[in-house]
């Protein structure tokens, strides 16, 4: 009894603290000097003095810092075409929004110094103190749990709704429309790689894919599928299915007209509806009930479509090679598997997220290329590797750089040092291509796939191929927004200015990737810090041996010692 | 209740200090601690029971008893047989994973903050010596509060325009270039850093980047730019101004350092 | 008593006239947009004349770029398309020019009657340049059977950006509450579509057509400030042309435009 009584006072309480925590999540304050202040020491470098987007740090940056001036915010809880919420603020700055420079902003500022920000931000566009209702918000309410069948509707709704179109096929932002995208003011921006859920700017859980696809990412290209525009808007899920099938067809009958023209009516009026309701009309009790019918047909396929996009990312960003992790290669006996083997499912990839070369005019401030993939095997004599890296665009040399004139190309080079470093404290060649110590390079060039080649580097600028080009066999594909490259090369061989390799050695090894439709060339590029590489020596048969002898010694060791005891016992009494 | 045998409260102690270094110091308290250090403290209190059981022959013996009735008395069979039977498997287990373990590549030792040239220089031109030089506009901060912050301002700029994609906009080192390079990039919100060092010791840090790093240093390493290729000598210094300014540390002066 | 009434009110209405005549001066400094009138009314017009006049493009033509086709080929690429910004005909004609009245405050209501459609045949827009009155629904017109992407870049009214997919042959649009433009409008998925939409608060709008004629009807008799706006030669909007319009009997006024 006393119990119960104690447990419904905590619930009294933490549903206390929950209305409290809603009602201060609602508002912010008004602004004040001291939003003022946090704004300009934290947020103008960026958003500019007057939140017009400006900042010092803005020209190197894309996506640009946003402007605030326009009342376009990119994540918010609330219907396409609506301001966001304070709340949705609120998060953004905490949050930051990943794969951008927007930090998180939860440890560098308190939450009354965020939510003093956010009432400032609010002061650079006058449509936050006209608005005189609330901004409508997306419901959450009949969430759609993940599973397969939902999955599978979902794809086929990827296709239908056009998302192919910038997102493409598999969902790597490698669409036939995505070269050509600009934002609200002019600036080129890329479709997300859905495959990159870490690097969503709003976030990756199922809530955020459905309210980024309802609600639309303001000031990009991406669309809000609010509902008019949905597929079949008005339509039950049945009629759609029947409409879809007519449409298909390349020649109707004259019945068949006669049924999608109905078909269409239905739509029109429900369009009408859904127009009325966003300029602002009161809707009748009929009228609202055809709205929430078509809205809740619409609600249910976006679900199932942000649960398809949900499948194609996973959960987490690979955990990156640095520190212990090691691309280790992988020992067979007898031929190593081509390209598209199956043997390489079996192998987990090692992770290598590159970042941009801010170090050596040209830089390259705004990478497009997030990581590169790689898998190994060997055997006695050779060893095979398979790297994997997404790229939206293929570019195979046919386009030049408008301001240098070179030849813009994706690339990947794979660096080695010559000579790999004895012992923990010897110095290793710079991590950019080398310097005082020479490294050694594949490069391979989009341009001509079948071919990789050996670079000899003392510097960034300062690279040659070699007068002697080994035996390096290659294969490369591009298909879906992801580049494959499979190189394979002997463990020994006579080139002096070769790595050679030995099982069990740890090697330094490190890339550079370029994206040509990015205006990646020479210096202008992704690159990574040296990460390891080992030949993994095949495991020693030493441990099956060893912990049994171990163990018997152990138990003879304790027989021994009752005995020693026993003896010395007896000998006392 | 029975009094604890002295054997099983080493046994507590032993295990009960361990659990506090593992998770309460470095959990609850404070980060983990390395697992060498938690193997230091651990030999150490091994060495102050081993001291305090040792000092008379009777609690010697006491302390033995528990160990002496499981080898030999028949009451405790149940107990010595589990033990024959766990120790022998927690051996071999153990063994083989210690054979079995994958080798991990070299850690590579690195002075995060290896001592710095005598001279400072910009771009072959001496300045003077490190000890000796100082921030040219630091003055200002007394003198001319407005020359001073003009000179502030000048240097957020700067550091906005070159150094926040890896030192990040807090200047905690945390930028969104900065996860993914190794090593990470100075975090100047770390009370350790600015405090610890003069001016002249950023300004060398600044002009000469990751290559001019002594071996100490891992020179190899570092994507610090060498930045007396793209910053003038006033700009380094204002954008050093910008660092403590920002941060409110101020750097260690010739005076303090005696 | 009445006198100073009078007079303070006369004072009152100049102020406000002065004050009027330098914020239009002000807005004339944005020489890419249109300017409208502060208020407008409408009611039936009785007694109206016409202004007519022809466009003309004076300078090389520039030659008309064909457009690169880069996908849905089969669809888009079926006949040569070419980039709309300066479409010149015979004569030096200059079509898609706005030619419209500046000042006006009182004349005819919007033809209700009017289509408004903006069709996407070929993955081209068509028409180049179309007027769209505040507060009607534009409709979207789709018979590519490929998906369209309607993303119209509004500034003071909130940017449009819709998909039409492939089988979705008409989508009206929101109506917007405020005169704007003219703004562009683009297909995301389709990076070479490319027109301009004006949202005008009164009926006294033209786009001139390939023989760059222009035509406004039933203007209440009166002089008005004739302003004209072209993608690539801009606006006049800091002098315009100055037409006076009598009752049945039509002016002529002719333009004669240049490359900014």
């Amino acid at each position: 009894m006393r119990n119960r009584n104690v447990v419904s006072l905590l619930m009294l309480v933490l549903g206390m603290l929950c209305v409290l925590m809603l009602a201060h999540a609602q508002n912010a304050p008004e602004a004040s000097e001291k939003g003022k202040e946090v704004y300009e020491n934290s947020c103008a470098h960026c958003h500019g003095v007057e939140g017009r987007g400006d900042g010092s740090a803005a020209e190197n940056l894309l996506p640009k810092p946003r402007d605030f001036t326009r009342g376009l915010y990119k994540i918010r809880s609330t219907e396409s075409g609506q301001l966001p919420t304070d709340q949705d603020l609120f998060d953004i700055i905490t949050e930051g929004m990943p794969g951008s420079s927007m930090p998180p902003w939860d440890t560098a500022l308190s939450a009354d110094d965020r939510w003093e920000v956010v009432a400032y931000i609010k002061t650079f566009y006058d449509g936050f103190k006209e608005s005189e209702t609330p901004p409508r918000a997306i419901s959450l309410e009949d969430k759609i749990p993940y599973a397969e069948e939902s999955v599978e509707i979902g794809k086929g709704l990827y296709v239908d709704l056009g998302c192919v179109e910038c997102h493409g096929n598999v969902g790597r932002g490698d669409g036939t429309s995505a070269p050509t995208l600009t934002d609200e003011w002019g600036f080129q921006t890329w479709p997300a790689n859905l495959a990159q859920g870490w690097n969503y700017r709003g976030g990756a859980d199922t809530e955020d894919i459905f309210k980024r696809f309802i609600g639309g990412i303001a000031g990009s290209p991406m669309p809000a599928f609010e509902g008019d525009s949905f597929l079949h808007f008005g339509l039950t899920a049945e009629e759609s299915k029947r409409l879809s099938e007519l449409e298909n067809k390349d020649e109707m009958t004259e019945a068949e007209e006669e049924e999608s023209g109905k078909f269409y009516e239905k739509m029109d009026a429900a369009v009408d509806i859904a127009l009325n309701r966003a300029e602002g009309m009161e809707l009748s009790a009929a009228e609202q009930q055809t709205y929430d019918n078509a809205m809740k047909v619409v609600y249910e396929k976006s679900w199932h479509l942000a649960n398809y996009v949900k499948s194609l990312t996973p959960e987490k960003r690979p955990e990156s090679a640095i520190g212990n992790n090691v691309l280790r290669s992988q020992y067979v006996q007898g031929a190593l598997p081509p390209m598209d083997d199956a043997a390489w499912e079996t192998l987990q990839s090692g992770y290598f997220p590159v970042v941009g070369q801010v170090v050596i005019e040209p830089r390259q401030f705004n990478p497009t290329i997030d990581s590169v993939n790689v898998k190994s095997f060997y055997n006695d004599t050779e060893v095979a590797f398979l790297f994997t890296w997404d790229d939206r665009t293929q570019t195979i040399g046919d386009e030049t750089d408008e301001t240098t004139g070179k030849t813009l190309e994706d690339a990947l080079a794979i660096q080695f040092p010559v000579k790999v470093p004895q012992g923990p404290t010897a110095p290793k060649p710079y991590f950019l291509w080398g310097g005082r110590l020479p490294v050694y390079l594949w490069h391979w060039k989009a341009s001509a796939p079948e071919q990789v080649t050996e670079l000899t580097a003392k510097g960034i600028n300062n690279a040659e191929a070699q007068e002697a080009q080994g035996e390096l066999q290659t294969q490369s594909i591009y298909k879906d927004g992801q580049y494959k490259l499979w190189v394979k090369r002997a463990l020994k061989t006579d080139d002096k200015k070769d790595l050679q390799l030995e099982p069990g050695v740890f090697v330094p090894i490190a890339f550079s990737a370029w994206d040509g439709a990015n205006g990646d060339v020479d210096t202008k590029r992704v690159m990574s810090s040296w990460y390891a590489f080992v030949l993994e020596p095949v495991p020693s048969s030493k441990r099956f041996i060893y912990p049994p002898l171990i163990a018997i010694l152990s138990v003879g060791f304790l027989f021994g010692l009752r005995a020693f005891v026993q003896r010395r016992n007896s000998e006392e009494v | 209740m029975k009094r604890l045998s002295l054997f099983t409260i080493c046994l507590i102690i032993l295990v009960g200090s361990w659990v506090f270094l593992r998770f309460v110091v470095g959990g609850v308290i404070s980060v983990p601690i390395p697992s060498s250090v938690i193997g230091m403290y651990m030999g150490l209190i091994i060495i102050a029971i081993l001291v305090h059981i040792s000092v008379e022959d009777s609690r010697f013996r006491e302390f033995l008893r528990p160990v002496h009735e499981t080898l030999i008395d028949d009451k405790r069979r149940i107990r010595r047989r589990v033990i024959a039977v766990l120790i022998p498997i927690f051996l071999l287990g153990y063994t083989y994973s210690i054979i079995a373990q994958r080798a991990n590549p070299p850690g590579s030792p690195r002075d995060a903050h290896p001592s710095p040239p005598l001279e400072l220089t910009y771009k072959d031109a001496v300045i003077g010596t490190m000890q000796d030089v100082v921030n040219p506009f630091r003055h200002y901060e007394k003198d001319d509060p407005e020359a001073f912050k003009a000179h502030v301002e000048n240097g957020r700029r700067v550091y906005h325009q070159n150094c926040f994609p890896c030192h990040g906009d807090h200047l905690d080192g945390q930028g969104h270039f900065a996860p993914y390079l190794q090593p990470l990039p100075a975090n100047f919100q770390d009370p350790g850093i600015i405090p610890n060092f003069q001016e002249s010791f950023f300004f060398w840090r600044i002009a000469k980047g990751g290559p001019g790093l002594p071996a100490a240093g891992t020179p190899w390493d570092s994507a610090m730019p060498i930045w007396e290729d793209y910053l003038t000598k006033d700009e380094i210094w204002d954008v050093i101004l910008f660092l403590s300014d920002y941060t409110g540390y101020q750097p260690r002066t010739f005076g303090e350092a005696h | 008593m009445k006198t100073y009434l009078l007079a303070s009110l006369t004072v009152f209405l100049a102020c406000c006239y002065v004050g009027n005549a330098f914020a239009a001066d002000s807005d004339a400094g944005e020489m890419e947009m249109l300017v409208f009138p502060e208020s407008y009314t409408a009611g039936s017009v009785s007694g109206g004349g016409t202004i007519s006049g022809v466009v003309t493009f004076e300078g090389d033509v520039p030659e008309m770029k064909k457009l690169e086709i880069t996908k849905d080929q089969a669809v888009c690429d079926a006949t040569e398309k070419y980039d709309e910004s300066v479409v010149v005909g015979e004569g030096n004609a200059l079509k898609n020019t706005i030619v419209y009245l500046i000042d006006i405050s009182k004349g005819k209501d919007f033809d209700k009657a009017a289509k408004l459609e903006i069709d996407q045949k070929g993955c081209q827009f068509n028409p180049h340049v179309q007027i769209v009155p505040v507060g009607v629904r534009i409709t979207m017109l789709n018979n590519d059977k490929v998906n369209h992407n309607v993303h119209i870049f509004s500034s003071v009214n909130t940017p449009v950006n819709k998909q039409q997919t492939k089988n979705r042959r008409r989508m009206p649009l929101k109506a917007v509450k405020k005169a704007e433009g003219p703004v562009s409008v683009k297909c995301d998925i389709h990076g070479w579509m490319s027109a301009w939409i004006a949202y005008v608060p009164h009926p006294y709008f033209a786009v001139t057509n390939e023989k760059g004629e222009f035509t406004l009807e039933d203007v209440p008799a009166g002089t008005y400030k004739l302003g004209y706006w072209h993608e690539a030669c801009g606006t006049n909007s800091g002098s315009p042309a100055s037409v006076t319009v009598e009752t049945g009997s039509t002016a002529t006024q002719n333009f004669t435009l240049k490359l900014k």
